[in-house]
């Protein structure tokens, strides 16, 4: 007589049916050895479970708190540096632009300055507001952890853009504006609905 | 009520209030999640792991990923099953990157064979211990945490009847290692 493989009455013990556990189940009730093999797993598990705990004998608390601040305060000073960034590019425009741009530039010059004004109010705005120190729901945090990555990688866009020729910087540094005050504004609004949601 | 979910009120009383503090980045109650999961979250470890340095730094690795992560907690399943799940992913990645000691598996099943002719019988202790990395981590994950096979698959990276078939080798080696066998 052929008896249950282990792969047999391993899929026995689980609740699902699997192909061939009908034909198990009746060579079971058949076998005696067959069984007793099934109630020798079934202890064997039972005794698995039943095994004491193993407990570190390392405190490891001060370390992962160590770690938990040091990432605390790289956040905070990448969110203060957004703050600075625009600051200087405000400065680096002016310089570039000079006292007298010429009509060709003038606009692309003014709304740039616009948008930079705008992007520097929103980033008061919202350090004002704190955002670390506050309560945020999991599909808020992700929201807003992902705007702000969207608003890093815009910084690093505008820094390459710096490089390039005056003509055709103009209108690419506009456009990397105003996607920023979008991407600001998004995450006021995040912060914002989310604390008036939880009536903060 | 569950099984994860009975355990978080057992292991943390006031769950709830404990990580609203976290999410808000209280230390205070990061320390309260740690010192509530510390125990079951080692012992996790230390069952796939094979060095207790290992286990202690999935330990410490999981407790960087919770503190990290509170905000993306979802409060529709268990905080223990939450935790639970970031422990036995670092603990797999911990093998994945101690992948060469598999190749002590080879060496086992020689040796393996001369141990069973002298009729040593080991304790269940010994015998899992002995296991591959892998198929320890299955037999535990499987039977004792009580994950599927599907849910095992996913976080090895592997396909559901690598787990099955892991786990039916590990069940015969023990049974061998623990003098279970029955003439036939």
């Amino acid at each position: 007589m052929t008896h249950l493989s282990m792969d047999a009455l391993v899929s026995l013990r689980e609740a699902g049916q699997e192909p061939g556990d009908a034909a198990a189940r009746e060579h079971l009730e058949g076998c005696e050895q067959c069984r007793a093999e099934l109630e020798r797993l079934h202890q064997r598990v039972a005794r698995l479970k039943a095994l004491p705990a193993l407990r570190s004998g390392r405190d490891r608390w001060p370390e992962v708190r160590a770690r938990v601040m040091a990432e605390r305060r790289h956040r905070r000073n990448r969110m203060a540096g957004l703050v600075g960034l625009a600051a200087a590019a405000s400065i680096a425009l002016a310089v570039a632009i000079g006292p007298n741009p010429g009509p060709i530039g003038s606009s692309n010059a003014d709304e740039i300055q616009q948008a930079m004004d705008r992007s520097q109010a929103l980033e008061s705005a919202l350090h004002g507001y704190d955002p670390e120190s506050r309560v945020l729901d999991g599909r808020t945090a992700g929201i807003a952890q992902e705007l702000e990555d969207r608003i890093a990688q815009v910084d690093r866009e505008l820094e390459m853009a710096d490089l390039m020729e005056q003509q055709a910087r103009e209108p690419q540094v506009l456009r990397l504006w105003r996607e920023r005050v979008g991407l600001l504004d998004a995450l006021m609004d995040v912060h914002v609905t989310r604390a008036s949601n939880a009536g903060l | 009520m569950s099984r994860t979910l009975a355990l978080d009120s057992y292991l943390l009383a006031d769950a709830d209030r404990v990580v609203a503090r976290a999410r808000a980045g209280d230390p205070d109650a990061l320390e309260q999640l740690y010192r509530a999961f510390e125990a079951p979250v080692y012992n996790l470890a230390r069952r796939i792991c094979r060095t207790t340095e290992d286990a202690e730094d999935v330990l410490q690795e999981t407790f960087f990923e919770v503190c990290r992560s509170i905000g993306r907690y979802r409060e529709e399943g268990s905080l223990w099953g939450w935790v639970r799940t970031i422990a036995a992913s670092k603990a797999l990645m911990r093998l994945r990157r101690n992948k060469y000691r598999e190749t002590e598996e080879l060496h086992d099943e020689v040796t393996g064979r001369q141990r069973e002719d002298t009729a040593l019988r080991m304790d269940l202790e010994a015998a899992l211990e002995r296991l591959t990395e892998t198929s320890r981590a299955v037999v535990w994950l499987h039977d004792v945490e009580g994950y599927t096979h599907e849910e095992i698959a996913t976080m090895m990276g592997k396909t559901p009847s690598f787990s099955k078939s892991q786990l039916a080798r590990a069940h015969v080696r023990l049974r061998r290692w623990l003098g279970e066998e029955v003439a036939v």
